[in-house]
């Protein structure tokens, strides 16, 4: 949006050149003349930048539909997922959950991305390297980083609580514990559904769990 | 443009593009059609290259090593022929394709100065398979900056060419089916095991069963092992350490780090000891490696167990707790380790021998308590 900022001192920059080249007699009239065209003009300005970014996503291969379908998925973990959403590794949602994450830290008083990018980084690897091991078919990284970075919403909710309250009570432990269990849980549903493994959803919710628990000490000492 | 320093052949030497005046003369028409860049094998490039086994990139103008390379060490031609430039640009000179190349090619490849780690690639003579990326760039939708177009692509497959090293060496060390094995198990197995390991005294059969001379993966067999068990119980074991220092206030991330490679230094010289032990005992038995890390791996869940009383319940829940998983453990171990020992085909062996299999187990468990203690004292002091 900044870039619409500028674009609104250059237009109102060449109104005002504009202005003074024509001479026009009555000042109130062409005034009111102007911003009309110009609130014509600023719309389609805005217009266009909207359209450019929807090709430029697209390009991009960023589907916000796809994205809100997976955050749906995540956000209700008691209904069965579909297997077939993580066919295409999409990395932008997580990277953005990242981000939120760490910006809702951030606001919390604790400049901790360092440490966010770390244990994303190493819990990938280590459930990318047990879910291989664990599934008769392997999974790649991309999609391990995924789904880990897609069920990181809710502790983005839960670090958005400790920027009100502290959460070093025995109410932010247990929401904490609620949050843990919720992503946990979603995450392995989704690689449930998705690598088609039948009775070890709770083999592979625990090193989900211990992985947002990770997230959950960051966000809450 | 300015003169790049990128790797070559024999080390890094200094490329200078040309722009692409000089180009047009000395293309013909099939290289020029071919500009639009493709990270897929190019019949094009390989035609302008004038060879067959010309691995390369859709651009058939590149950054190429100087006229005189000759024997290509294969590292050097994959990530090499990697450039995908957003700018087509040639280097200083005709490209000949024949000459020095072919006598090049009659002669004896110098060794090469990388291992050829390239499995998939070598065997196809015409192609380099893509890093998982069959794109089509338009040369105008790129970075300004072909220089950075360059580091882009060389980096995206240096880090492809990495991780099918990492894969070569891993599988070289590592038997990964033989890995997955101890991983095939089910949550119903892992609820079993750990009420075994918590209390063994009322279990009877402890052989592990077999199905034509393969043993039955852990899903089907509550007395096979298992690692799956061991490693979250490490893993669990490290988070509690730290959580447990984190409440005394005495935590800091380098006493985790201390904490879980002391753990694993430990894991380490058990096992080697064991096999050491199994090896000079001639125990014959299929008792690999995997299977000595997946028993001397379950006091974990005895230490984790020891340390959550004794946070709880203080000092002397602690003791209570190490005293009871240690007995467990040691019955557990006594019995698998038994049988296991034993083998499918269950020879009487000499009575020699078998005393010493029998020392061996014994020794091995009266060990546990002790690591046990000396592990987890300081956590629930």
């Amino acid at each position: 949006m900044s870039n619409l900022g500028q674009f609104d001192t250059d237009f109102y920059q060449s109104n005002y050149t504009i202005d003074n080249q024509e001479q026009s007699c009555n000042d109130s009239n062409a005034y009111g003349n102007l911003y009309g065209s110009g609130k014509i003009l600023l719309k389609f300005i805005f217009r266009a930048y909207i359209l450019s970014l929807f090709f430029l996503f697209s390009e991009l291969g960023i589907n916000f539909d796809h994205i809100w379908q997976k955050t749906l998925t995540v956000l209700n973990p008691l209904k069965p997922a579909d297997g077939s959403i993580m066919n295409e590794t999409d990395l932008t949602g997580p990277v953005l959950f990242c981000v939120a994450l760490g910006a809702t830290l951030l606001l919390a008083g604790k400049v901790q991305f360092g440490y966010v990018y770390g244990i994303s980084a190493i819990g990938c690897l280590g459930i990318h390297a047990l879910l291989n091991l664990m599934s008769s078919s392997g999974v790649s990284c991309g999609c391990v980083a995924s789904v880990l970075g897609y069920c990181l919403l809710p502790m983005v909710i839960l670090s958005s609580f400790a920027i009100f309250f502290s959460l070093q009570d025995a109410f932010g432990i247990v929401s904490a514990l609620v949050i843990i269990g919720w992503c946990s849980l979603s995450a392995s549903k989704i690689f449930i559904s998705a690598l088609d493994m039948e009775g070890q959803q709770l083999l592979i919710a625990y090193p989900c769990a211990l992985f947002y628990g990770l997230f959950a000490l960051l966000t809450v000492f | 443009m300015d003169p790049v320093l990128l790797p070559g052949p024999q080390g890094p030497q200094i490329f200078t593009p040309i722009p692409s005046l000089s180009l047009a003369s000395k293309l013909d028409n099939q290289e020029r059609s071919s500009c639009l860049i493709s990270i897929r094998p190019h019949e094009a490039a390989q035609r302008a290259f004038g060879e067959s086994e010309r691995r390369g990139y859709g651009l058939s103008l590149g950054l190429r090593s100087p006229r005189t390379h000759t024997g290509l060490p294969s590292l050097g031609k994959g990530p090499w022929f990697g450039l995908v430039l957003g700018v087509p640009v040639t280097y200083s000179g005709t490209y000949k394709p024949t000459g020095s190349k072919h006598r090049a090619r009659a002669a004896p490849d110098p060794p090469p100065l990388f291992d050829d780690t390239s499995g998939a690639y070598s065997s196809q003579p015409g192609g380099y398979p893509a890093p998982g990326a069959d794109v089509t760039f338009n040369v105008n939708h790129l970075l300004g900056d072909p220089m950075a177009n360059m580091a882009m692509a060389y980096g995206s497959s240096i880090a492809s060419h990495g991780k099918d090293m990492v894969h070569k060496e891993l599988h070289r060390f590592v038997s990964v089916n033989k890995l997955k094995y101890f991983f095939a198990v089910d949550t119903a197995y892992v609820a079993k095991k750990l009420g075994l390991l918590v209390f063994p005294y009322t279990h009877q059969n402890w052989e592990v069963q077999y199905s034509r001379d393969v043993p039955l993966p852990p899903r089907q067999d509550l007395n096979a092992p298992d690692l799956y068990i061991p490693t979250m119980a490490f893993i669990t074991y490290v988070l509690l350490a730290g959580m447990a220092l984190g409440i005394q206030k005495r935590f800091s991330p380098e006493v985790l780090g201390l904490c879980a490679s002391t753990a694993l230094v430990w894991v380490v010289i058990e096992v080697l000891a064991l096999l050491l032990g199994v090896y000079l005992a001639t125990v014959r038995s299929d008792l690999s490696t995997f299977h000595l890390l997946a028993y001397s791996g379950y006091k974990y869940v005895g230490m984790i167990l020891s340390v959550l009383t004794g946070l709880v319940f203080g000092s002397d829940g602690y003791y209570v707790a190490w005293a009871w998983t240690s007995s467990a453990l040691m019955y557990f171990l006594v019995r698998s380790l038994r049988t296991a020992a034993l083998g499918p085909d269950s020879v009487g062996g000499s009575a020699p021998r078998q005393r010493l299999q029998l020392y061996l187990t014994l020794g091995a468990a009266a060990f546990q308590p002790l690591i046990i203690y000396w592990l987890t004292f300081h956590l629930v002091r």
